[in-house]
Formats: structure tokens, C-alpha cells, sequence
């Protein structure tokens, strides 16, 4: 019988440490590979979208967009190439930014954004990480 | 392709009557291609006495490191071939920031080494692996950074019809049962995706994992798993804990050919040949 190759599909060790990290988590946090696939979100972020991840598997970017429906203080939708996560694939940069989600239909949630870009040892792209949590202690 | 064991240990040499038929010496196995080239992984110190019996001028030697923790390149400055003028050798290991020559040498220089690795007679290449795929004479080799602590590559190698898949420090289900992933989430799933030899990190037994989860080893239990789940045909399970007697290597064998069947698994044991 010959040989297969390889099995195409494997996960970079980043973005599969990376996931045992936000396993571990109460901190609503997901992870984006290079291609701005959605390929993990943690209990926490689940309980913000209202469905878990072993339900929903994988989604494009723009699919866990609708999903959260971003929006800035004043209700307007926040672009989706203005999304930290998407600027943190961009830009290879840390990015921060305070503004709300609407997951689980509910009224908009003010939140804090953080996307932490995935760097390899020899400088490649592996995806990013994000993470968000309710905004309870700043005044409105 | 044809393999030998020279080193099966794991973390530091264990001589002793306890430990004399599984054998003491660290990791190192042979592999020798249809073509004549032969591939070494690791340079424990099982390496030392594989460099006395190999032929150095039969044809290139390529030692392919998985990391760089001492008791995968602790038989390196022992190994006969690197002081042959005439002996064509190229060390490949991980990518990382710094040559891999410059990392190795950390260790294999002064005060801890009296010879450097600028003196060896032949010269030998010190590669970072160039991708995740190349040839090295008759095989074409797989390399990908594997769970373990500091950067860890595991290896297959494939020529013709078969391939052997060397992970000895891996620890796959360091984020929980291998059960709840899907396999493209499991560490190594697609270097050891029915291959036609698994050898696989085995250092703890089942009760002591939970005392040493993150350490970047497998337990018995997780290593079978992991061959199950990959489709492995043959598996030897391999880096045994310095503290494991041959009785309870015996034992483990024992329990492993229960679980996996009779041909399927094995336990490694120093001296071992094998045809793939």
C-alpha cells in the first residue's frame, strides 16, 4: 500500500498552544489564523455569542462579525477592517479599543478589545489572538 | 528503510543492572536509506557508540535534532564521525533566533566542552531545518515544531512506501484528554498520520502525569492514544523515564499490547533493529 502524505490540515504549534491557553480562560478569547479564519473561541466568548464553539466549529471573520455585531458608542457599526483583530492580522501590532457588542441579541454591551498578533521564531504570521471583556467599572 | 535504537532513555543516562536491557543511553536512532544515506535523530548519548560502528565514508550522515535539551546533544562531541576530515556530516535542528551552530555551542564550549565545535576535523554543516519538507537522499523529510517546552520539532520520514514518525518529547494532550480535539488540534497528528513506524514520548506513567502535566512528556496512556488516533501502524513507545526499571518496562509492554494488539506496539529498547 503506498504511503500518504501527511495529513494537509494541522494547526501551527502557536495557534494549538494558544488554544489550550484560552481553554483554560474565563476570559471571553478567540483565535484568528493567518487568513482571518475564526478557528477557536473559548466557554466565555461562546456565552457572549449565545452558541458554543463545538456547535459552530470554524467561521470567517465576517461571519463571527455579524455574530458579535460591533458598534461604537453611538450605535454606528464599527468597519470590519477597523476591528483590532483584523488590524492586529494587518499591521502585525497590538491593538486596543473600547467600544460595544451586541452578542446574543442583546443590548449593546460595552466591552474592552484587545488583539495580540501571533509572531513565530523566524518572524512568520500565525494569526492572532483576542480577547474581550464587559466594560463593568467605567462610567458610561 | 532500516532501524536501529541506539538510545532510548529520556532526560539523563541510567546505567545499571536495573535498566540494562531497555537500556540507559539517551536518545538516538538510526535510520540507513535504500540509498546508503544514513539519518541519525538525536545525538544522545546512545550516538557514541552508533559513531564507532557506522563507516563514515559510506556515505553522508545527517543528524537531525529535535531540540536542544542536553540529552538530545549530549553524545554529539562523542560521536566518532565528526573527527574523520573525510566524513560528510550536516546537523540539522530547530529554527531560532540565532544560528544553530551559536546554540549548540553554548553548551559544547568552554568551560563545559574542551573541544569546540570550530575544531572538528570535518567540519560538519549546522543547518536550521529549511521548511517544513525536504529531501535528504533517497527520503523526503517533515518537520514541524511539536508541544514541548522551548522550541521542539518532530520528524517523519518517509522513503517509498513507508515513513517513520519520531516524536520522544512531545506532549500532545498537555490541554486535555486528546478526545476533545479534532485532528488538525492535536500536536503532531500529521507527521504521525499513518505512519508506518510512530516512535513516541512514553516518559510517565499514567498515576504520575497529573504531578508533572507541563513538563513536555506524555503519559502512557496519551502516547497510545495518540497512535490510535493517528492510524499509526507500528508504534514503540520511547524516552523512558530514568527511574523505569526493565520489570516495569515489561509491565508496560504488558498493558500496551492489551490495549493496541499483539505487533502493533512495543516498548523501545536499546540495540533494537528494525525493518520498516
Amino acid at each position: 500500500m503506498a504511503d500518504r502524505p501527511p495529513a494537509p490540515a494541522q494547526q501551527s504549534l502557536q495557534l494549538i498552544l494558544a488554544r489550550n491557553l484560552i481553554s483554560t480562560l474565563s476570559t471571553a478569547a478567540f483565535i484568528v489564523d493567518p487568513r482571518g479564519t475564526v478557528v477557536f473561541y473559548n466557554e466565555a466568548a461562546g456565552e457572549f455569542l449565545g452558541m458554543r464553539y463545538e456547535e459552530t466549529g470554524k467561521m470567517p471573520l465576517p461571519e463571527w462579525r455579524a455574530a458579535i455585531e460591533p458598534v461604537d458608542d453611538e450605535g454606528n457599526p464599527v468597519p470590519a477592517d477597523e476591528l483590532p483583530i483584523t488590524v492586529a492580522l494587518r499591521e502585525r501590532r497590538p491593538v486596543h479599543m473600547t467600544n460595544r457588542i451586541r452578542g446574543r441579541g442583546s443590548a449593546a454591551e460595552r466591552i474592552e478589545m484587545l488583539a495580540l498578533p501571533l509572531i513565530g521564531t523566524e518572524d512568520q504570521h500565525e494569526g492572532a489572538v483576542g480577547v474581550f471583556w464587559l466594560h463593568l467599572d467605567a462610567p458610561e | 528503510m532500516r532501524v536501529k535504537l541506539w538510545g532510548t532513555r529520556g532526560s539523563v543516562p541510567a546505567p545499571g543492572r536495573e535498566t540494562a536491557r531497555y537500556g540507559g543511553n539517551t536518545s538516538c536512532v538510526q535510520v540507513t536509506l535504500a540509498g546508503g544515506t544514513t539519518i541519525v535523530l538525536d545525538a544522545g548519548t546512545g550516538i557514541r557508540a552508533l559513531g564507532l560502528a557506522l563507516d563514515a565514508a559510506a556515505g553522508p550522515i545527517h543528524i537531525l535534532l529535535t531540540h536542544l535539551h542536553v540529552d538530545h546533544i549530549q553524545g554529539l562531541l562523542f560521536f566518532a564521525p565528526l573527527f574523520q576530515p573525510d566524513a560528510d556530516v550536516t546537523v540539522w535542528g530547530p529554527p531560532a533566533r540565532g544560528s544553530l551552530e551559536s546554540r549548540i555551542g553554548r553548551y559544547l564550549s568552554a568551560p563545559l566542552s574542551p573541544v569546540e565545535l570550530r575544531e572538528l576535523p570535518s567540519e560538519p554543516s549546522f543547518r536550521g531545518c529549511p521548511g517544513p519538507e525536504w529531501t535528504i537522499g533517497s527520503a523526503q523529510v517533515h518537520a514541524q515544531l511539536v508541544v514541548h517546552r522551548g522550541p521542539t520539532l518532530g520528524y517523519r520520514v518517509a522513503e517509498g512506501d513507508t515513513s517513520l514518525c519520531y516524536l520522544p518529547d512531545h506532549e500532545p494532550a498537555l490541554g486535555g484528554p486528546l478526545g476533545d480535539y479534532e485532528d488538525e488540534w492535536i500536536s503532531g497528528f500529521a507527521l504521525a498520520n499513518e505512519a508506518s513506524l510512530l516512535i513516541h514520548d512514553c516518559q510517565y506513567s499514567d498515576a504520575e502525569y497529573a504531578a508533572y502535566r507541563g513538563w513536555g512528556h506524555s503519559s502512557a496512556g496519551d502516547a497510545l492514544e495518540f497512535a490510535t488516533r493517528s492510524h499509526a501502524r507500528r508504534t514503540l513507545l520511547f524516552h523512558h523515564d530514568p527511574l523505569r526499571s526493565d520489570d516495569q518496562l515489561d509491565a508496560l509492554e504488558r498493558r500496551a499490547v492489551e490495549r493496541l494488539g499483539e505487533g502493533a506496539v512495543g516498548v523501545a529498547m536499546e540495540g533494537a533493529e528494525l525493518e520498516v
